[in-house]
């Protein structure tokens, strides 16, 4: 396990927060997190059902139970990261460096970093049908980070593939500047994003959008 | 274990400002599986939740639990089974669902109905779900009729989940 020093913004304030980044959460740390995430995030559910607001328009991660995702950890391939802030687990990826490869045709069957999970805390969500701000912001681009810079790491040039929910589909097309390859009938008909080396080495240097 | 701590390239403010505002713009980050996936999202029962956390209440009673020991037996969170009996608009996770009605030996499928995760229509649960919610009141001890309302309850519950 490695940490390191990483920032976050406050919404309230828009100031920066020093937070810690894990490399290398471990199946404990997942335990930990569902039974933190588990209220807030019914509690919020709880208050969208009662605020009519329609079902497609709740965060799509909302039934996920990282403790089950316990066991992926296992594997060779895979590990974990998180920020640590407040003492509380302020987002989660897990990724897996193999057996998935590039599907850009110029790098296609290349060896890629996947983001198979990633998420942050409910505390940080922002639903506007709530007047719900979210504690902090810039989580899951600081993970997202991470992804692409250990794939520098790795060799791989920073290639990094995933399959976006659909709400998060903008993001990583527009923000981070990823390349959509289409709905992906084998996970769910969600859109696949690849990054090519030159798109990784520009988020990593100015960011995305 | 040995952790170190690793002075790798931070990201800059600029960076992380810009990025931070970019996930503003966005709903979500969130990279995944779809409660689909599930087989559960579906538009949900109106009456369903208010008669969930009551209806788990009454069985826990009913079989003499403490909320501390379903919540152990169950392995789901104190904090989540005390909101849901209380009713505090929260909504179960299918997770969490699924272990109290395998714990209270109640039909899985109706449950995810009655707590808002799956939509069937079924008027015969919908009128049993009303009844019961009418009859019940959260005491201490099961009275006579409570225990009578439950019963039926159940009974609608498990005798209807074969067709379902």
């Amino acid at each position: 396990m490695s940490k390191s020093r990483v920032d976050l913004v406050r919404r309230s304030d828009g100031s920066l927060v020093e937070a810690t980044l894990v490399d290398g959460v471990e199946p404990s740390d997942l335990i930990v997190v569902e039974r933190a995430w588990t209220i807030v995030r019914a509690r919020l559910i709880g208050r969208l059902r009662a605020a009519s607001v329609p079902r497609k328009e709740w965060p799509e991660s909302w039934h996920w139970n990282w403790e089950r995702k316990a066991p992926e950890l296992a594997q060779l391939a895979a590990s974990g990261f998180g920020i640590l802030s407040d003492e509380d687990w302020q987002g989660l990826m897990l990724i897996k460096t193999a057996p998935y490869v590039a599907r850009i045709e110029a790098d296609r069957g290349k060896p890629l970093v996947y983001v198979d999970y990633l998420e942050v805390a409910p505390w940080n969500w922002r639903i506007p049908a709530l007047g719900e701000e979210g504690r902090y912001k810039g989580v899951g681009s600081i993970l997202f980070r991470e992804a692409a810079k250990l794939s520098l790491e790795e060799g791989f040039h920073g290639r990094v593939g995933l399959h976006a929910l659909p709400q998060a589909e903008a993001f990583y097309e527009s923000a981070c500047g990823m390349t959509a390859l289409g709905r992906d009938p084998r996970k769910q008909d969600l859109v696949y994003f690849e990054f090519s080396r030159e798109q990784a080495q520009k988020f990593l240097e100015k960011g995305g959008d | 274990m040995t952790t170190k701590m690793k002075s790798n390239s931070r990201a800059s403010e600029a960076w992380l400002r810009r990025m931070a505002d970019a996930e503003d713009r966005c709903k979500s980050v969130a990279v995944g599986g779809l409660a689909h996936e599930l087989g559960l999202i579906r538009p949900g029962a109106p009456e369903g939740p208010r008669v969930f956390g009551r209806l788990i209440e009454f069985a826990r009673r009913a079989r003499g639990l403490s909320v501390e020991k379903l919540a152990e037996e169950a392995d789901v969170d104190l904090a989540e089974l005390v909101a849901l009996e209380r009713d505090e608009d929260v909504a179960p996770t299918p997770r969490t669902v699924y272990q109290l009605a395998t714990v209270l030996q109640l039909d899985t499928g109706k449950l995810m109905v009655l707590a808002g995760l799956a939509d069937v229509e079924d008027p015969a649960l919908n009128q049993a779900a009303l009844k019961f919610a009418a009859r019940s009141e959260p005491t201490a001890r099961l009275s006579k009729a409570e225990r009578e309302a439950f019963d039926e309850f159940v009974k609608v519950l498990v005798e209807r989940s074969d067709g379902a």
